[in-house]
């Protein structure tokens, strides 16, 4: 296992430098900052002194240079837009989104799970093709108009959710149907088609000639079988959660990471940009690397072919 | 702060995976928070106001931001004087009266028995040192440049007098003045301050960022006593939910909205003080010839734009200053709007050898204002119908700011820049030296005899200065054509029926929260 997580491990590391390469080659390609801090009618000299002070003169590879000695001892710099360490930004954004994140998996995987299966049980009963349809339609309507239509209806109409915020336990109901409603759909699916197959399969006649309860046959023997290609979209769904929280954190005013990396982006706030970026890749790395404990603890073959 | 994804500890071993699922559904239950979420709980006594973004900082050299300058002026910071936006006088603040001594050389008369909210009393020495840091120290206060363009002496003659002294002449310094807000001599001036120290009529009570910002009466206020004894600030970005924020009675008041927002009857218009523009790059062949510049201004359609893209919302402009401004020439006449005359201008450019076929690029900016995009894109159906060659980009704020400020940027062709100017100061000066000037900030050409009437209208006062800049204005119109004016804009913001409040022109910049009271209340 030690040898399993250590070659995951190095073979995660390269896209990681990649990131912050991109990261800070690709933001300094979008303009001078100076435009968006200093007054419209800035002199020449105060350009000259904005740049000086922030290191936009030096060579970009020096930049890059001085970038990766101040990572080394953890400093990710300073925001030029609240002149704040951006590594306060980023910490104190990411728990709201990982919080947002985390609560929407788990109601998806439990919906998906409860659906996808009784749909797999009888396939193409009515319930089955209901299960099919909705699901279908989860997986492809757009988190945008999802999230307007709910404060609409849930918030304006019949005023029984809050239209957004942070306090209270009605505010996290409508950005987590909004974030649920695609990994819900889509999970639906494959925790059906994965289980179809698993309910055909020689063990689990076996386990009813055995004399096993349905719902021991479904839940215990079929669902741990489906559990494996399940558990690695649901872990692909859920770093694409993290990476896209920015539509829902926007609508619904959510101070997470998928907001701060938006406006930091249109602020050309370079330090917190870059800050974002490497804590949720390192997080999605880690995020990869624990899918995989849990992939090869349910399927020892991962685990030998990754060793063979 | 404790972890709401940690579960609660119970008594008893119900189970690991129960205990977790237990968690959860307390969590939920019992009304969890965002990590970091501070309360924002507001009674009757708060009025809670929904802003398009967060204030980056509070500092108060840089109200003139508006994100800033909504929150901070006035409301945290008051400066010496102050323009009433209704009738464009200039008032007392914190200073109650002034005199030029010379002609570069002012007095200014303190309020007494005025404090700061840290109790230290508001002295002429305060009133120098907020000068000095504001307009002449090297911290990049917004008002730089914009606002000041020389540095501004600042000197205590006595406790309750100040002497401030220019460079050149300057008829409109005590204007310039309102734009410099009021801090103790304890505010660093080596660095921005996030939270400042004011005199105003509230004080910063909480900041939790990300999450909200609570302001709370300064019960030592030297004027009248604002109703409210609290605000609350929140943002959200999308307008159509700052919108239904005051449908649902979650905000009393929301700012920035468009009328696609859907504010129904919580619906206030108001003129913004806001003037949407397309400034032509005169020095790019075939702009370079004035003819095909007017024939710009034929080919839009302003009527047409206003009632269809911004429903109906706004008027069309003649002039880049609107009525009340220092300067404004009311006898300009919007172009109107006459393709067959813009096709004629072009046809005759194009027979003088004037290269109208090469490609004009529109450089729009995505949400200047709302309906950006279609802005332009009826621009350029207006041109393309004048027989020129047109195509867009739209860009984000920070690369649209590259064509926007000297120096532009190099060989991009012929272009249009998208663009909306607003005059808060109330005087022509804001406007013209910048963006008309032949070395403006913001200006891409210019005359020298259009440079001459700028100048002697800035030195000018009182009704010679109304009449120079007026004429600076026609001259621009009649023989620079340097930009094609579109309309006075109109803002939106959603009022909910608790509140009474007015917008003006101001309100964009600064919402005096002073001015607010419940409607039920006296």
């Amino acid at each position: 296992m030690l040898i399993f997580l250590r070659h995951r491990v190095i073979s995660s590391a390269l896209p990681l430098l990649f990131v912050i390469l991109g990261v800070f080659f690709l933001a300094r390609l979008t303009g001078d900052p100076a435009n968006l801090y200093l007054p419209l009618s800035a002199t020449p000299e105060m350009r000259e002194a904005f740049s000086e002070q922030h290191g936009f003169n030096d060579p970009l590879l020096v930049q890059f240079g001085d970038y990766l000695a101040q990572l080394v001892q953890l400093d990710f710099g300073e925001s030029l837009r609240t002149a704040q360490p951006a590594a306060e930004a980023v910490l104190r954004a990411f728990p709201a989104t990982l919080q947002l994140a985390g609560f929407t998996m788990l109601f998806a995987i439990i919906g998906a799970v409860v659906v996808g299966s009784l749909a797999a049980y009888r396939p193409n009963s009515p319930m089955d093709r209901i299960a099919s349809f909705l699901s279908a339609t989860a997986a492809s309507i757009p988190d945008f108009w999802f999230a307007i239509m709910g404060v609409l209806i849930f918030a304006v109409h019949l005023e029984w959710l809050p239209t957004s915020g942070t306090v209270g336990a009605g505010v996290w109901v409508l950005p987590i149907a909004t974030l649920l409603i695609r990994p819900f759909g889509v999970l639906t699916q494959v925790v059906r088609g994965a289980m179809v197959s698993a309910l055909s399969a020689p063990y689990i006649k076996v386990a009813r000639s055995k004399g096993a309860s349905e719902q021991r046959v479904i839940f215990k023997h079929a669902l741990r079988n489906a559990g494996a290609p399940a558990l690695t979209v649901a872990g692909d769904l859920t770093v694409g959660l993290i990476n896209g929280a920015v539509v829902v954190e926007t609508i619904f005013g959510w101070p997470g990471i998928g907001k701060l990396m938006i406006d930091s982006i249109l602020q050309r706030d370079f330090a917190v940009l870059q800050a974002a970026v490497l804590i949720t890749a390192l997080t999605i790395f880690a995020l990869n690397i624990l899918i995989d404990i849990c992939y090869a603890l349910l399927d020892a073959r991962v685990r030998q072919g990754e060793l063979a | 702060m404790k972890s709401p994804l940690r579960p609660p500890l119970t008594a008893g071993p119900p189970g690991r995976r129960r205990t977790a699922l237990l968690g959860v559904g307390v969590l939920l239950l019992t009304g969890c928070q965002v990590a970091n979420s501070g309360s924002s709980a507001a009674g009757a006594d708060t009025v809670r106001i929904a802003l398009p973004e967060e204030p980056p900082t509070l500092e108060p050299c840089d109200a003139s931001l508006t994100a800033t300058g909504r929150v901070t002026r006035s409301n945290i910071t008051e400066p010496l004087t102050e323009r009433n936006p209704g009738t464009g006088e200039l008032e007392p603040k914190l200073a109650t009266e002034w005199t030029q001594l010379d002609a570069t050389t002012w007095h200014f008369t303190l309020r007494e028995g005025v404090d700061f909210h840290d109790g230290t009393p508001f002295t002429a020495e305060a009133a120098a040192f907020s000068i000095d840091r504001t307009v002449n120290s090297d911290i990049d206060c917004n008002v730089a440049g914009y606002v000041f363009g020389d540095p501004v002496g600042a000197t205590v003659v006595d406790d309750t007098t100040v002497e401030v002294t220019t460079e050149e002449e300057d008829p409109i310094l005590p204007l310039r003045l309102s734009f410099v807000e009021i801090v103790p001599t304890s505010t660093d001036s080596t660095r921005k301050v996030r939270e400042p120290i004011g005199t105003g009529p509230y004080r910063i009570d909480k900041w939790n960022q990300g999450i909200n910002l609570r302001l709370a009466r300064n019960e030592e206020y030297w004027g009248e006593a604002p109703a409210y004894a609290a605000a609350l600030y929140s943002w959200r970005a999308e307008g159509s939910i700052r919108a239904a924020m005051v449908s649902s009675g979650e905000a009393d008041i929301a700012v920035g909205l468009a009328p696609a927002d859907g504010a129904g009857e919580f619906a206030v218009e108001f003129p913004n003080n806001e003037t949407s523009y397309l400034r032509i790059d005169a020095t790019q062949p075939p702009l370079d010839d004035i003819r095909v510049r007017q024939a710009i201004n034929y080919a839009i359609d302003k009527e047409g734009l206003i009632a269809s893209v911004f429903a109906g919302l706004g008027q069309p402009a003649a002039q880049l200053v609107p009525e009340g401004v220092t300067g404004h020439n009311p006898d300009i006449p919007a172009w109107p709007y006459d393709p067959e005359r813009a096709r004629e201008l072009v046809d005759e450019a194009r027979a003088d050898g004037v290269p109208v076929d090469r490609t004009i690029t529109i450089i729009g900016r995505n949400g200047i204002y709302p309906k950006a995009a279609e802005t332009v894109e009826v621009a350029q159906n207006g041109l393309l119908e004048a027989g020129l060659s047109v195509e867009i980009q739209m860009l984000d704020v920070n690369a649209w700011m590259e064509y926007l400020l000297r120096p532009f940027p190099a060989d991009i062709g012929p272009t249009l820049l998208q663009a909306q100017h607003g005059n808060q100061a109330g005087d022509a000066a804001f406007t013209m030296d910048q963006i008309y000037g032949s070395e403006g900030a913001q200006s891409s050409y210019g005359t020298p005899a259009l440079d001459e009437l700028i100048h002697r209208a800035e030195l000018s006062s009182d009704a010679e200065r109304e009449t120079t800049f007026a004429e600076a204005l026609a001259h621009q119109n009649d023989e620079v054509v340097r930009d094609a004016v579109l309309a006075h804009m109109t803002g939106i913001i959603a009022l909910s029926p608790e509140v009474r409040y007015t917008p003006d022109a101001a309100t964009n910049d600064e919402m005096r929260l002073a001015e607010m009271r419940p409607a039920n209340g006296s």
